[in-house]
């Protein structure tokens, strides 16, 4: 499957335990509530740009792409990178700021507390407050996981879990919304392998009507999704 | 902060505005063409004004001129004080170095706008034009940055960074608009270089960052279904302010559809809009505006 790609090969019980903890933390039954954020996407399917499967695929390729796949993959890796407290605090602040809507910060924010609420109480450590990818990297550099396998499932798990709201919103059946997810497996990838060596000032988004859905996703009448 | 030293080799060529900028390939001498071939001429250009309180009007307190950056303050009954940014060069292109700094001291009010819309000019390869903007707004003081529209052109390679740092009782508005290629021209924008960055801090801390890049077939990307499907402009919006709640509701009646607005944060308003044109866009923009605004719009922005 390609894991830690870009990073030293490592083999035996080490990396299995390492995979294991990753796709613990990145695994939907871990308990930060993904499901319960839709990305804007419920506001994108009510108003019927998402309504199928290609749709979806379309949709959800942006996202990764030009989107927050792609802008948190960096906030994580920079977290990771990270070399002291300042310039953790500095990738964290900035990752909050860049959300654009109030529900996109919620997203963000409350994801990482718990991520960093659980982890910390399971593997020590300070439950700092940070958003989410930040957490990610801040948890995986401490524990060091290899960064290259880290974005990868990352960056997989936030395809999934948007799967996993298509399905229930558009809806999708179980095996066209996975076709669709396994299809997106070379691009989450490709943005992973990318992401490894950015900087904060490779972070980059047109998303523009995906922010958009976001913002009006607020005043939607009935909402099974906290964005 | 101090500004940098800079030429401009731009004016000496005597340049008056983008339209003689492109004559000028053609009707100069065979020996200034063969260099205008080789390497554009670049524009610098470098801009910096302080808006003061006297009284209970804003006033110029000091004033840096360079290059084919220039000031304009017509004048007006208001209170708050309006600076008009000309760019004498005619646009931007690769190479292009521009800096503008807008400080309102304490109790002042600046709006600052542009004469006419920016337009961002095919780059050579390898080229980018860069401008950089930074906003100070002191406690009590108040900062409308209302630029006209940028107007993206074919082969455009541009390069913005727009920093604000402001008091926690200061009041921001700022809009940039964005035109890709004009439609009703027939262009199209298939090649293009585009990375616009907002950073907002108060206190000290960010509260606001927007990072657009833009990069490749313009056109293609902005009919992506979560891009802009089909869209030819858009606006971001902010509005920081410790009433900014208050603002939302409103705003929302105006954008409808065409956009979204959120409290991203208290204190923090956050718009985006999109349009098929120019036109469409500043329909929305210009009561938008004038819902966060306490003084008359600029003139340059009626429609």
């Amino acid at each position: 499957m390609g894991m830690g790609m870009g990073t030293t090969t490592r083999t035996g019980t080490g990396m299995t335990t390492d995979l294991l903890t990753l796709v613990h933390w990145l695994s939907p039954a871990y308990p930060v509530g993904a499901f319960s954020y839709s990305h804007g996407l419920e506001r994108s399917v009510e108003q019927g740009v998402v309504r199928d499967a290609a749709t979806f695929d379309a949709w959800l390729r942006d996202i990764l792409e030009l989107g927050a796949g792609r802008a948190d993959a960096v906030l994580l890796a920079c977290a990771y990178r990270a070399g002291d407290a300042d310039e953790l605090a500095e990738t964290d602040a900035l990752a909050r700021a860049l959300s654009p809507s109030r529900e996109r910060a919620m997203e963000t924010t409350l994801q990482g507390e718990a991520f960093a609420r659980t982890t910390a109480a399971i593997w020590g450590g300070d439950a700092v407050a940070l958003t989410y990818p930040v957490a990610v990297g801040a948890a995986a550099a401490a524990q060091d996981l290899p960064l290259g396998a880290v974005l990868e499932i990352f960056v997989h798990a936030f395809a999934a879990n948007l799967t996993s709201a298509a399905i229930r919103l558009v809806p999708l059946g179980q095996t066209e919304a996975h076709t669709v997810l396994a299809g997106v497996a070379p691009l989450c990838r490709q943005i992973a392998r990318e992401a490894e060596t950015a900087g904060l000032d490779d972070l980059g988004s047109c998303v523009f009507l995906a922010d958009i859905a976001s913002m009006q996703h607020e005043t939607m009448y009935s909402r099974l999704f906290r964005s | 902060m101090p500004l940098a030293d800079f030429c401009c080799c731009r004016s000496n060529l005597g340049y008056a505005d983008g339209q003689e900028r492109e004559e000028a390939a053609i009707t100069r001498p065979d020996v200034l063409k063969a260099e205008t071939a080789l390497k554009q001429p670049r524009a610098r250009g470098a801009v910096s004004v302080v808006g003061r309180r006297r009284g209970d009007a804003t006033v110029v307190g000091d004033l840096r001129q360079q290059g084919s950056l220039k000031l304009l303050f017509p004048r007006s009954d208001a209170d708050a004080m309006t600076a008009v940014l000309l760019n004498t060069a005619g646009g931007v292109t690769g190479g292009d170095r521009f800096e503008t700094r807008i400080e309102a001291e304490a109790g002042g009010h600046l709006v600052a706008t542009t004469q006419a819309a920016e337009r961002a000019y095919r780059a050579q390869a390898g080229e980018t034009g860069r401008l950089r903007t930074r906003i100070e707004v002191a406690p009590g003081a108040r900062v409308d940055w209302l630029p006209q529209e940028t107007i993206v052109y074919d082969g455009a390679a541009l390069d913005r960074h727009l920093r604000v740092n402001m008091a926690a009782d200061a009041v921001l508005l700022l809009v940039e608009p964005v035109i890709f290629g004009r439609a009703a021209m027939g262009e199209t924008v298939t090649d293009l270089r585009l990375r616009d960055r907002i950073d907002v801090r108060r206190d000290g801390l960010p509260v606001f960052a927007d990072r657009t890049r833009l990069t490749g077939n313009a056109r293609d990307l902005m009919r992506r279904g979560a891009v802009g499907a089909g869209a030819g402009a858009m606006a971001s919006l902010v509005y920081a302010a410790p009433d900014a709640a208050r603002f939302v509701a409103p705003a929302r009646e105006i954008v409808q559809h065409r956009g979204g607005v959120s409290l991203v944060r208290d204190g923090v308003l956050f718009a985006r809009v999109l349009a098929k044109d120019g036109f469409a866009l500043r329909r929305t923009l210009l009561p938008l505006i004038a819902s966060m605004s306490v003084t008359p719009l600029p003139r340059t922005w009626i429609l």
